[in-house]
């Protein structure tokens, strides 16, 4: 996405004024300052960029107190699937542990979101800059905020930008991200969670697709089979971004880098590593993650000890979704298909421990069909 | 009767006595974060004195997809 000029960044539409909920709220309530002193360098003293982080009470609470308070919780503000993970693969002993916090803090950490950097700006992460000069947005653009951070994997997939892959169905029916996502889920319900997968308001497929399962529906035998087996992405995906090795660290400046090694293209079938009520499947598709032993050696050696206790293949839901796909075009495409499935064999030596209850054994492979349901 | 007439009074009362922001209207226009950020032109100026002034803030040895 390109860089706003600077100027454009901080530039506000006087349109703001005929906003009638917020066109009224003068600069200073919110973000501080002296609205009276023409020097900008000491009229900007005690000014507060985003008032929505961490906490949006003051600027947006008094009138928006229920999304106020569940966004406290919110995935994007308190980034719960890092700290948890991370957590379980951190060292244990005290010392150590605060040094690998010190450099989530660092690296991590800066890519939350808030009420003000979805709906007046674009993240910081991607370095800001007014959405619409200042205009308050009650949906948020798709790509200066969504894939401005959900870029290299989803915005890729969604928008089929990836060589030889196409878009996602859903975006050739013009869907934007909130037709799935709604703000009720953006903002949180106030409970917190450990990962997305577990947001109980978060979309799911049958949520549209209600009556796939009926007598009457297309692939109704196809799909009763699957059904609590294998998740709709096994069938309906395609290929999709991998990322490997990533290292952090600081330069002579002291300025936070990250280097990862070049992304690749696959589908792997796995055993599901977060079942549960809601996603009882078996086999789910899993995206290696761009996590490895010595990330944060910059910082600490052996910082994270515990490596092994989460996988470094986590479930996906790739955001690439086809009716018809390779794997789905018969029931042999997929049945006995080893190259489809997560093997012992594709995970480097240094990883098998870490993925040993995801790999899929080869017993467990379906076997080839010699009927196939019309 | 006289009780509502008595509570419309103390509403118009308090509308006409009790001044109301002192940054709404007119005087939200006059002050110097709208004046200034309204203005192309000045900030272009002071962004441009900013950039000179201010180091680097992102490191060139990042790589890779993020």
């Amino acid at each position: 996405m390109e860089q706003l000029a600077p100027h454009e960044k901080i530039f506000v539409d006087s349109e703001i004024l005929e906003d009638e909920n917020h066109g009224e709220i003068a600069c200073h309530e919110c973000h501080g300052g002296n609205p009276d002193d023409p020097d900008w360098k000491t009229a900007h003293e005690g000014v507060v960029k985003d008032p929505t982080y961490p906490d949006a009470t003051t600027a947006c609470g008094d009138c928006h107190d229920e999304i106020n308070e569940n966004y406290q919780n919110s995935l994007h503000v308190t980034l719960k699937p890092y700290r948890v993970t991370i957590g379980k693969r951190a060292n244990t002993n005290p010392v150590i542990r605060d040094k690998v916090e010190r450099a989530m803090d660092n690296h991590c950490y800066y890519c939350h979101s808030s009420c003000g950097q979805c709906h007046i700006s674009r993240p910081n992460s991607v370095d800001g800059g007014f959405l619409d000069g200042h205009l308050f947005q009650g949906k948020p653009p798709v790509q200066e905020v969504c894939t401005a951070c959900h870029g290299s994997r989803i915005q890729k997939e969604y928008f089929g930008e990836h060589e030889g892959l196409r878009p996602d169905v859903h975006r050739e029916k013009y869907m934007k991200c909130d037709k799935c996502h709604t703000g009720e889920e953006m903002h949180g319900d106030g409970k917190e969670y450990a990962n997305r997968y577990g947001v109980e308001n978060g979309p799911k497929c049958v949520d549209c697709h209600k009556g796939i399962y009926d007598r009457a529906a297309k692939n109704v035998i196809t799909h009763r089979i699957h059904k609590g087996d294998v998740s709709c992405h096994v069938c309906h995906s395609q290929p999709y971004n991998n990322c490997s090795s990533c290292h952090v660290g600081k330069d002579r400046n002291d300025l936070p880098f990250y280097k990862t090694k070049a992304s690749w293209f696959d589908f792997k079938i796995g055993l599901n590593p977060l079942k549960s009520e809601t996603r009882p499947e078996k086999f789910v598709t899993l995206r290696h993650n761009p996590v490895n032993r010595e990330i944060f050696d910059f910082y600490v050696k052996d910082g994270l000890s515990g490596f092994d206790n989460v996988p470094t293949w986590k479930l996906a839901t790739p955001h690439n979704i086809r009716r018809k796909t390779p794997q789905n075009s018969s029931c042999n495409s997929c049945h006995g298909n080893e190259s489809l499935f997560l093997l012992e064999k594709d995970v480097e030596d240094k990883e098998r421990e870490a993925n040993k209850d995801i790999i899929v054994p080869a017993k467990l492979i379906p076997r080839k069909q010699k009927w196939q349901p019309k | 009767m006289a009780y509502l007439r008595l509570i419309g009074l103390g509403i118009g009362f308090c509308l006409v006595l009790i001044p109301g922001d002192p940054l709404t209207g007119q005087a939200y226009e006059d002050s110097q974060c709208f004046k200034c950020h309204t203005s192309a032109k000045q900030l272009i100026q002071i962004t441009r004195e900013i950039a000179e002034a201010r180091p680097a803030l992102k490191s060139a040895e990042t790589e890779g997809e993020g």
